[in-house]
């Protein structure tokens, strides 16, 4: 308790409390109103909605162009999880556990990418690949998903090897264990909160990014954000309404999932 | 700057603990070898191609700096800068105000209250970004919601333009901003002991005088930290000005995407993001300047 009671007037808690609920509202709003949105039956997204429906979902389901999007969205996000997790992972150990001059200096290096504003990254990959002829291919959009994601899955990372005790490692290596095998048995499944974190960011990041996915992409490829932001500057139809919605719902349902394996470690801790 | 003190001492300790403990060069170098699939593949895609891209600048269509000259020169470009900066200024005040009473809220309330609006918080700043800037254009549209509400109520008579301008662009980004603010403080608040408020009133000071002479200052790291992380991210955002946004409220990022995929013009949209990288690397260096410590500062002391 800050300002405690006797501090505080009632006037200005009850102000508070108001202006919060309020604010608290202003952040829910858009999230709720494009749910209730994409099963309303209004075609000029009227609200409230005249009448309830599915047609949407239904059109959403049936359009090869929508699917093929969502399904190129899935699969880059994971393929960029798993980039992500491979990549940061030696980079925290030896971030973490290297004595070598110059380690803060190749954090900065190493976040930077969450520095920098995205529009450049995206300019700047962009012009490599389209020299190289890469764009709209899969390997374009991962590679550009793992520069940004990476900062998140090396931090996460970092934050649970710093909190796990190295001696215990180096137990496992004088009770016969090899260096190796240490690491993967012991080290591992004592860092997995930070790794599955890293891993969820990485995902989040990636399914989530529009401006280097509206870079990388060509006709025949696009993500789900790609396909929204084309139709979204030609009229805002509610089909883009039920494709915000599953944005959403897959964000949401990443964040319970954190939220359970943080509960889940806390209990076991 | 007087916040930047406390960052001072760690620095310092990190290095004396590095000074005690001399190991031999081998021993040093061991396990550097692990950074190197991701250095290279940093090196490979992001800064060669982040160099190449500056370098464009200076040397594209003929060497020189002459796109810098354009980019200040041009009363249009030069609007897009002042563009850029208003509209960062404007999404920093507003989220800071509606940031605050959220994040005191958390901090005042009781604990499982407090979780609730912060998992809001977190939810609406890991939900799609486009999804919600969908939304607001829907909001905000002339016959949408708000404007509908507005005039049942009679506050007004016709539809209030709030999209395409620069009011869409303010709502819609200070609206993704809060999170930003309310992390950060709340932690600062967190950390500010109950007992110096108790203090203040005991020493005779009205709640509010103890709000704005005690409390607020015993604040700032957090308001200064939340809002300068604001203001840069601000000035590098594209998707939110680009849907909420009209044509007479262009910023940078729109402008360098402008250039390269509807002009072609490199070089100018090469100044144009060396510009964005020089202001945002300078914000961010007071940025870290406010932080009490690097993650991996203090680690070697094992």
């Amino acid at each position: 308790m800050l300002l405690t009671p006797n501090a505080m007037s009632r006037r200005m808690r009850f102000g508070l409390y108001a202006t919060t609920g309020l604010i608290g509202l202003f952040l829910l709003l858009p999230i709720v109103f494009i749910v209730l949105l994409s099963f309303g039956s209004s075609q000029w997204l009227v609200f409230p909605p005249p009448g309830w429906t599915l047609k949407w979902y239904g059109q959403f389901f049936s359009n090869p162009e929508w699917m093929s999007a969502a399904a190129a969205s899935l699969k880059v996000a994971v393929l960029t999880t798993i980039c992500a997790v491979a990549l940061g992972l030696p980079t925290a150990f030896a971030l973490v556990r290297g004595r070598f001059p110059g380690r803060e200096m190749l954090y900065g290096l190493f976040t930077l990418p969450m520095i920098v504003p995205l529009v450049i990254i995206a300019v700047a990959v962009y012009a490599l690949f389209l020299k190289l002829g890469y764009t709209g291919t899969m390997f374009a959009f991962v590679v550009s998903h793992v520069i940004v994601a990476l900062p998140f899955t090396i931090i996460s990372i970092i934050n649970s090897l710093k909190l796990f005790d190295q001696s215990i490692e180096d137990a496992a290596v004088i009770c016969g264990a090899s260096r190796l095998q240490a690491v993967f048995k012991v080290t591992f499944p004592a860092i997995r909160p930070g790794m599955v974190a890293g891993a969820l960011f990485a995902f989040l990041v990636s399914w989530d990014e529009v401006v280097l996915s509206v870079m990388m992409a060509s006709p025949t490829l696009q993500t789900l954000p790609v396909k929204m932001w084309t139709t979204l500057r030609q009229d805002l139809t509610p089909v883009i309404a039920v494709a915000s919605t599953l944005l959403i719902g897959l964000s949401v349902l990443v964040m319970v999932i954190a939220a359970a394996v943080r509960r889940r470690n806390e209990i076991s801790a | 700057m007087k916040m930047a003190a406390p960052a001072a001492p760690a620095v310092s300790a990190a290095g004396s603990a590095v000074a005690q403990h001399v190991p031999s060069l081998k021993q040093r170098w061991r396990g550097a070898g692990n950074l190197a699939p991701a250095l290279l593949f940093l090196g490979l895609f992001f800064l060669a191609p982040l160099i190449g891209l500056l370098l464009r600048g200076v040397l594209e269509p003929v060497p020189g700096i002459g796109n810098y000259e354009q980019l200040f020169a041009n009363s249009a470009y030069a609007r897009v800068l002042l563009n850029t900066f208003s509209v960062a200024g404007l999404v920093t005040v507003f989220s800071l105000l509606l940031g605050f009473p959220l994040a005191w809220a958390i901090t005042l309330v009781p604990r499982g209250w407090g979780r609730w609006i912060l998992n809001i918080v977190l939810l609406s700043m890991w939900t799609s970004l486009l999804a919600r800037t969908y939304s607001w254009l829907v909001l905000l549209q002339a016959s949408g919601v708000i404007n509908k509400a507005l005039m049942a109520m009679g506050i007004i008579d016709q539809p209030l333009e709030m999209v395409h301008n620069l009011t869409g662009v303010v709502i819609g980004m200070s609206y993704i901003m809060i999170p930003f603010i309310v992390l950060p403080l709340q932690a600062t608040m967190q950390a500010i002991d109950p007992m110096i408020l108790q203090a203040g009133s005991i020493c005779g000071a009205s709640p509010w005088t103890n709000f704005f002479r005690v409390f607020l200052p015993l604040c700032r790291p957090g308001l200064a930290s939340g809002g300068l992380m604001v203001f840069v991210m601000s000035l590098g955002y594209y998707v939110t000005p680009a849907l909420l946004g009209g044509a007479q409220n262009m910023m940078l990022p729109e402008f360098i995407i402008q250039q390269v995929q509807s002009f072609l013009n490199w070089g100018l949209a090469s100044a144009g993001a060396a510009l964005l990288i020089a202001i945002t690397l300078v914000l961010f260096y007071f940025y870290l300047k406010l932080q009490p410590e690097s993650p991996v500062g203090a680690s070697n002391a094992r």
